[in-house]
């Protein structure tokens, strides 16, 4: 295929001047049409390395680009924008900006790891795609998503009793995302539960709101997951160079 | 006792061929046409061999010594064979020297010539100080220098390694797969990256041809242990911008045009025909295939046969060859000589 194709110029790359003389000669609007160049100019190493040292990145370098992750992906069949076997490319060579513009994509992977299955390299492409995502994240580029602020209600709960609450996690999920507690599909379903359950499970569950009750013994478990998570943390943040990052805005303000 | 074997060229095939005949009581006589034996891999200044990981002076060395040594090997350094007359069992060479030898029977291991890369300007080969042939570098990685930048000597922090170069270009009338390039570009990169950690190696290759098991000892292991990274481009020309190496191409898997800086730029080149062919073809009457390398007959009956009788060819003056492959092909054709001579011996007996 030609690198001139016509589905390759972009929009933004157009560049049309409405008035525009050249040596004598008017070559206003459409005449003086340029493409500006997409000509990469330089592979930016760093890129690999930190994808890689987020969970999931740690086999993107085995990639040799044949494309089986992309051909059995679900989300692929949806939407043909949807690539991991290219953003893996892109990672890889240190395309930046132009991974930059499917970041509103990228965390669309619905985990289902057929390409997992597909992959001959053992990439573990499904992985990739949560480390680019949580990178994304990570970087400011993209906001936390959904699913992000959910897992970690979820694992704050867990790592503090060791026990999971329902009502209260849904509770945090939607004040954490800014939405409404009475949605009519959440009513429905207390009612349903307020008719249908024993009484006293329904009285533990709400006794659960007040108390919070633990798991006997956790707090050794929990000392130790608090840990191990604030050292990945703080290695996560280290290999992003997210403290650099941080200073350098500090800085420009 | 029986007339001595003419074997021309004392590379690996010709070492071979040589020590499998001394071994069985031939006595041979080895011309090769360099001060040296030990062909391509000595000569050049080959690092450590693909796939054994020995290097090639003490590998190659080795074999060298056996066979100088031995006293049913008549070594003659730098000497060609200058006219080759009569039939199999009854040859006549005469020597450069001048010396005339009778023999029964001739094996060619007479080789390749590594592709100048002059031939490809493009590339910037000759123009540019640091880009250099793959062949450079196994000597910098040889003498213990370590990989550098021929023009001040600094260590690269990015090296390009281009693939087919003088290989499956019909430009430059040059249509066979070199073979081998591929397996030690990957083992060179490997030895970069071990040398020089902080040192990126990109490979820029039409298709990766790590055949067989040098799959997962060469390709996959540059890739997964050594982070090596493999771009599908071929290179369209070597610039420089005054500081830095620009290489520029078309990156195939993003469709964009590329030009990136490097400090270093290795061509990873072919196996052309031994330059000597045409006159090794004349003298010896031996045909040579489309591509100029010696003709080689069916394997069937007997191993190493040309369409002349009595002369016999082995390693990579058939084609691009293996240092391994070209050692087992100089003992096939040293067998195929005894066995003839022994079917002649019944014939007339």
């Amino acid at each position: 295929m030609p690198i001139h194709e016509k589905s390759l110029i972009r929009p933004e790359n157009l560049q049309v001047h409405e008035k525009l003389e050249v040596e004598g000669v008017d070559v206003s609007g459409h005449w003086s049409t340029f493409i500006e160049s997409r000509v990469v100019t330089d592979y930016n190493e760093a890129m690999e390395d930190e994808i890689a040292a987020l969970p999931g990145g740690e086999y993107i370098h085995r990639c040799w680009q044949c494309g089986s992750c992309t051909n059995s992906c679900t989300v692929h069949a949806l939407n043909p924008d949807f690539n991991p076997r290219y953003w893996i490319y892109l990672i890889r060579m240190g395309m930046e900006s132009e991974l930059l513009r499917d970041k509103e994509i990228i965390w669309q992977c619905v985990s289902c790891n057929k390409c997992t299955y597909a992959c001959p390299r053992d990439v573990v492409p499904e992985g990739v795609m949560k480390a680019t995502s949580h990178w994304l994240e990570l970087k400011g580029h993209t906001p936390k998503s959904h699913s992000m602020i959910f897992d970690e209600i979820f694992s704050e709960q867990v790592f503090k009793t060791g026990k999971i609450e329902d009502g209260r996690t849904v509770r945090r999920f939607f004040k954490r995302t800014g939405q409404a507690l009475r949605q009519p599909w959440l009513e429905e379903m207390v009612k349903r539960l307020l008719r249908n359950l024993p009484i006293g499970m329904l009285t533990r569950m709400g006794m659960a709101n007040f108390i919070t009750p633990k798991t006997k013994g956790w707090s050794g478990a929990r000392d130790a997951i608090e840990e191990y998570v604030a050292e990945q943390e703080s290695h996560h943040r280290q290999a992003l160079r997210l403290d650099d990052l941080v200073e350098a805005a500090r800085k420009e303000l | 006792m029986a007339k001595p074997i003419l074997i021309v060229g004392g590379g690996p095939a010709g070492l071979a061929a040589a020590h499998s005949l001394a071994t069985f009581g031939q006595a041979c006589i080895l011309v090769d046409k360099e001060d040296r034996l030990g062909g391509a891999p000595i000569l050049e200044g080959y690092a450590k061999l693909v796939p054994s990981g020995e290097w090639a002076k003490d590998a190659i060395g080795g074999m060298v010594d056996r066979v100088a040594e031995h006293e049913l090997v008549d070594v003659r350094k730098e000497t060609k064979v200058t006219e080759f007359s009569g039939e199999a069992g009854d040859f006549t060479a005469v020597l450069s020297s001048g010396d005339s030898v009778g023999v029964s029977a001739a094996i060619l291991c007479t080789g390749f010539s590594h592709f100048d890369s002059a031939n490809k300007p493009e590339w910037g080969f000759g123009t540019f100080p640091d880009v250099v042939t793959t062949s450079q570098v196994e000597q910098m990685i040889s003498s213990g220098q370590g990989v550098r930048c021929p023009s001040d000597g600094r260590k690269p922090q990015r090296v390009a390694i281009l693939l087919c170069v003088g290989s499956r270009d019909r430009q430059i009338g040059r249509e066979w797969c070199s073979k081998i390039c591929c397996t030690v570009s990957a083992n060179m990169a490997m030895e970069i990256r071990e040398e020089l950690p902080d040192c990126h190696v990109y490979i820029y290759y039409m298709d990766i041809r790590t055949y067989g098991l040098y799959e997962t000892k060469y390709y996959w292991k540059s890739q997964e242990e050594f982070k090596v990274k493999y771009i599908k481009a071929r290179i369209a020309e070597v610039t420089s911008d005054g500081e830095k190496l620009i290489v520029k191409g078309e990156d195939t898997l993003v469709k964009r045009p590329i030009t990136i800086p490097f400090d270093l730029v290795v061509h990873a080149i072919g196996m052309d025909p031994n330059v000597d062919n045409p006159d090794i073809s004349a003298i010896f009457g031996v045909d040579l295939e489309t591509h100029g390398y010696i003709d080689k007959a069916s394997s069937y009956s007997a191993t190493g046969l040309t369409n002349k009788n009595g002369v016999f060819v082995a390693g990579a003056a058939i084609g691009p060859e293996t240092i391994d492959d070209s050692i087992a092909q100089g003992k096939a054709a040293a067998m195929a000589v005894l066995e003839q001579r022994q079917l002649a011996a019944r014939l007339v007996s």
